[in-house]
């Protein structure tokens, strides 16, 4: 019975974070957030606004797919590479994958963002950038997935076949490959909402695409044609969300967060066919897009290592930047793993309270946290709680639609079988649906932290005195030895931060 | 679905950045001689985009018709995109600030400094403060020290009169930035940015370029209720035109000096001159010499902007 409060456990860090906040509100901005709240009910609706947000959008969407395809076809690849399995057949031998796996923690370690920031001093100014920035980590990160399904796939199949006498190649085609493809599938699906998040939030750094318009018309105040293109985004992520549930549902692929995992998609046909359509969609775009492969050869030379040496960047403050991180992770985890039931639990006596909570989460997916953060600092001084706060949001968005989507998939029996019992609505979606998930969803939600680790960075300009802030800092002034030291350390952070995730996530399952 | 989706997009997923190496589809192929003849001309972001997108076409066409070459207005969104995108060779004619134009010429040297404003060689930066604040109007610059403990925000992070220069100033009165409430100073993003944020009291006090100050109290976008004037600092080099070292292979000999010609050239009796200088808030655009910018460099390395 212990299950379903453990799930309440991280929204602890609601405490400290109540405490703060009535010293953090500065009363000035109140009227430009009014300002901003009444925009969500009028964008404005001038042809050019609007044409150039659907311009905007269409790039956006564009660089999601193609970092999306490329990272796919990049993590497949790499993925096999790095099988045990696959070695272990082939070669006889499973330490080269070891050995790859080892060395793919490191793209994977680097947020998105840094890897456009970087890409951008070597590559210039070019869309193809931004493509590259989603591909690299996404595809450290699918490979990953794939080589994880991969080794853990029964092998009393593949043994048979081998010991039939079939070759190596096509005894692991034909023993792996059905029960690899609903898990790759599934996942894929997921990636391309995270290629749509990644490409936003790229643009806001300027790589173009809307998240561009959003910046620039945020930092303007020009909040009814931040609405136009926020609205239009919103849009297109509802519908591609909707759009991968119904292909996972129609193709009978597992849930992300699901018990049970269905066996192979009895649409082989359908799946042949989508794939088929991607490839020239995915050509067409890049046309679109004038992304040129080519122009990737053509590297500049980074700017001369300033002077100072090495004691420049070993003068900078860092326990207090490692410090600062980590806290941040802290808060923004605890608010986004503990905020999510809590708040389903609250509405759960009333059904149009679900309905605002759903719509509160969509924005919050879908809002660049920058943004958030920008927003905040209209009411609340800068510091480690406010970027807490907009990355809370963003990763409260993400774990909401996922724990709704799994509860509601866990079946309504016990729920019901409370309810009619005298428990109230909440105690009955407590126990009833709840209880049955948490463990998942706590080990979910380590691993949704080690997520958040990474991309405190991107809330570097609330100036939360972290290694965000000082890394973006650190790239104004071209201070490239710095620059190196911090993303040394903020690559080593994430391994331990992801092994640590690694080992939570197996007690919490094992124990399950 | 997804893929209807796509191609319902597609035909707005129009060329939006420039294309940097020649490549084999033709769409590539159309804009692989067109960097040779295109001169790509940009700015840093220190005002809202409305008026940079006003502002730049303008100029395009202007040097277009006195150069007889396609110009073209490529947007960044931030100083440092500026700086890279130049050192990279994907921008050609730049208009900078003291800091990121120095910064530039470091990264790419032979870099030319072409010109001026004649409000440039002494620049001002303006300390504004929340009407509301109970801040008041200084006379020298020891008295920013009232600002301690107060919520003070900067520009863009590498703007020279949003950010260097006052800065500096604030170092000059024993302000350091960790003593504005908060631990740290914020960063709009912009000089807009700065007067809409401390006229809401989102901030108390704020720094800002004078002449966009100047412009914002001409058209009523910033109101003497809401937010005042504390104090104009000494005069500083900044704003400046800066060209690619290559110009003259590219696009023929002597071509960079006409092109510092066309830009001195400009004056209020031509209509279309007069409307790009009186964006500009300048008279008229002056040479500028590459060896006055030596206080910048040396402030920005003081700040740590420079290494």
């Amino acid at each position: 019975m212990a299950a379903p409060l453990l799930l309440l456990a991280p929204a602890l860090v609601l405490l400290p974070i109540a405490l703060a906040l009535p010293g953090l509100l500065h009363g000035g901005g109140w009227d430009l957030v009014g300002q901003f709240l009444l925009a969500a009910v009028r964008p404005s609706r001038d042809p050019l606004v609007l044409a150039s947000a659907l311009q905007g959008l269409a790039v956006t969407a564009g660089m999601a797919l193609l970092g999306w395809a490329a990272s796919l076809l990049l993590g497949l690849l790499l993925g096999l590479a790095s099988s045990r399995t696959l070695w272990h057949t082939l070669a006889g031998t499973p330490w080269p994958a070891q050995l790859l796996r080892r060395l793919l923690a490191i793209p994977r370690a680097i947020h998105e963002l840094i890897w456009g920031l970087l890409l951008l001093q070597v590559l210039g100014l070019q869309p193809a950038v931004a493509v590259l920035a989603i591909a690299i980590p996404f595809g450290a990160l699918v490979a990953r997935v794939v080589s994880d399904l991969l080794d853990a796939l029964p092998t009393t199949g593949l043994e048979a076949l081998r010991a039939g006498g079939a070759p190596g190649p096509a005894a692991l085609l034909t023993a792996l490959g059905p029960p690899l493809l609903p898990g790759v599938i599934s996942y894929g699906g997921y990636r391309l909402e995270c290629a749509l998040r990644s490409a936003t939030l790229l643009g806001v750094f300027g790589l173009g695409g809307l998240g561009t318009d959003l910046k620039l018309t945020l930092q303007s105040l020009q909040f009814d044609e931040l609405w136009t293109g926020l609205w239009l985004l919103l849009a297109l992520m509802l519908l591609l969300e909707a759009g991968i549930a119904l292909l996972r549902r129609r193709w009978g692929m597992p849930q992300r967060l699901g018990l049970a995992s269905g066996g192979v998609g009895r649409s082989g046909r359908e799946l042949l066919l989508a794939l088929l359509l991607l490839i020239p969609l995915v050509l067409a775009v890049a046309r679109g897009l004038e992304v040129n492969p080519l122009a990737l050869l053509h590297w500049q030379p980074l700017p001369p290592l300033p002077a100072g040496g090495w004691g420049v960047a070993l003068a900078l403050p860092w326990p207090g930047l490692v410090g600062n991180t980590l806290l941040l992770t802290l808060l923004a985890a605890g608010l986004a793993v503990g905020l999510a039931p809590l708040l389903l639990l609250l509405v759960a006596p009333w059904p149009w309270g679900r309905l605002l909570l759903q719509l509160a989460w969509a924005l919050g997916r879908l809002w660049p946290p920058p943004l958030t953060a920008l927003l905040l600092l209209l009411v609340l001084q800068p510091g480690v709680v406010t970027a807490a706060l907009a990355l809370g949001f963003h990763n409260l968005g993400i774990l909401g639609r996922l724990l709704l989507e799994a509860s509601e998939a866990a079946g309504p029996e016990r729920q019901q079988a409370l309810a009619s019992a005298g428990a109230g609505p909440r105690l009955a979606l407590l126990y009833g649906r709840f209880s049955g998930l948490a463990r998942s969803y706590l080990a979910y939600g380590a691993y949704r932290a080690d997520v958040i680790l990474r991309e405190t960075v991107v809330v570097g300009l609330v100036g939360a005195a972290g290694l965000g802030s000082q890394l973006l800092e650190t790239l104004s002034a071209f201070a490239w030895d710095q620059l190196l030291a911090l993303l040394a350390v903020y690559a080593l952070l994430t391994l331990l931060g992801e092994d640590l995730s690694d080992r939570a996530r197996r007690r919490l399952l094992a124990s399950a | 679905m997804l893929a209807g989706l796509g191609l319902a997009l597609l035909p707005a997923a129009l060329p939006s950045l420039p294309s940097g190496a020649p490549g084999p589809l033709p769409a590539a192929r159309a804009q692989q001689k067109a960097p040779q003849k295109l001169l790509r001309i940009s700015a840093i972001p220190d005002q809202k985009p409305e008026k940079l997108n006003r502002l730049y076409p303008l100029v395009a066409n202007e040097l277009s018709r006195q150069l007889g070459v396609p110009v073209k207005y490529v947007p960044v969104t931030d100083y440092t995109a500026a700086v890279t995108a130049f050192r990279t060779g994907d921008l050609d004619l730049v208009w900078f600030g003291g800091l990121t134009g120095v910064q530039a010429r470091l990264q790419k040297p032979g870099a030319r400094v072409l010109a001026q404003r004649d409000i440039d060689a002494s620049f001002h930066s303006i300390f504004i403060a929340n009407a509301k604040s109970g801040l008041k109007p200084i006379t020298g610059v020891q008295g920013l020290s009232q600002l301690k403990g107060r919520r003070f925000t900067f520009g863009s992070e590498s703007s020279t009169s949003g950010r260097l220069m006052p800065e500096y100033f604030l170092g000059k009165a024993g302000v350091k930035t960790s003593d504005f409430r908060g631990g740290t100073a914020g960063f709009s993003g912009s000089h807009d940015a700065t007067i809409a944020l401390v006229a809401s009291g989102a901030y108390d006090a704020g720094a800002v370029n004078e002449q966009v100050w100047r412009a914002s109290l001409h058209d009523g976008k910033a109101k003497r209720d809401k937010v005042i004037a504390i104090w104009k600092t000494p005069g500083y080099q900044d704003y400046h035109w800066i060209a690619q070292p290559d110009l003259d292979q590219r696009f023929g000999k002597g071509f960079t000096a006409r092109l510092k010609g066309a830009i001195l050239s400009w004056r209020p009796s031509n209509p279309e001159q007069k409307q790009i200088l009186g964006l500009f808030g300048a008279q008229q655009f002056t040479g500028a010499d590459a060896k006055a910018y030596g206080q910048i460099e040396q402030v920005g390395r003081q700040i740590g902007k420079i290494r």
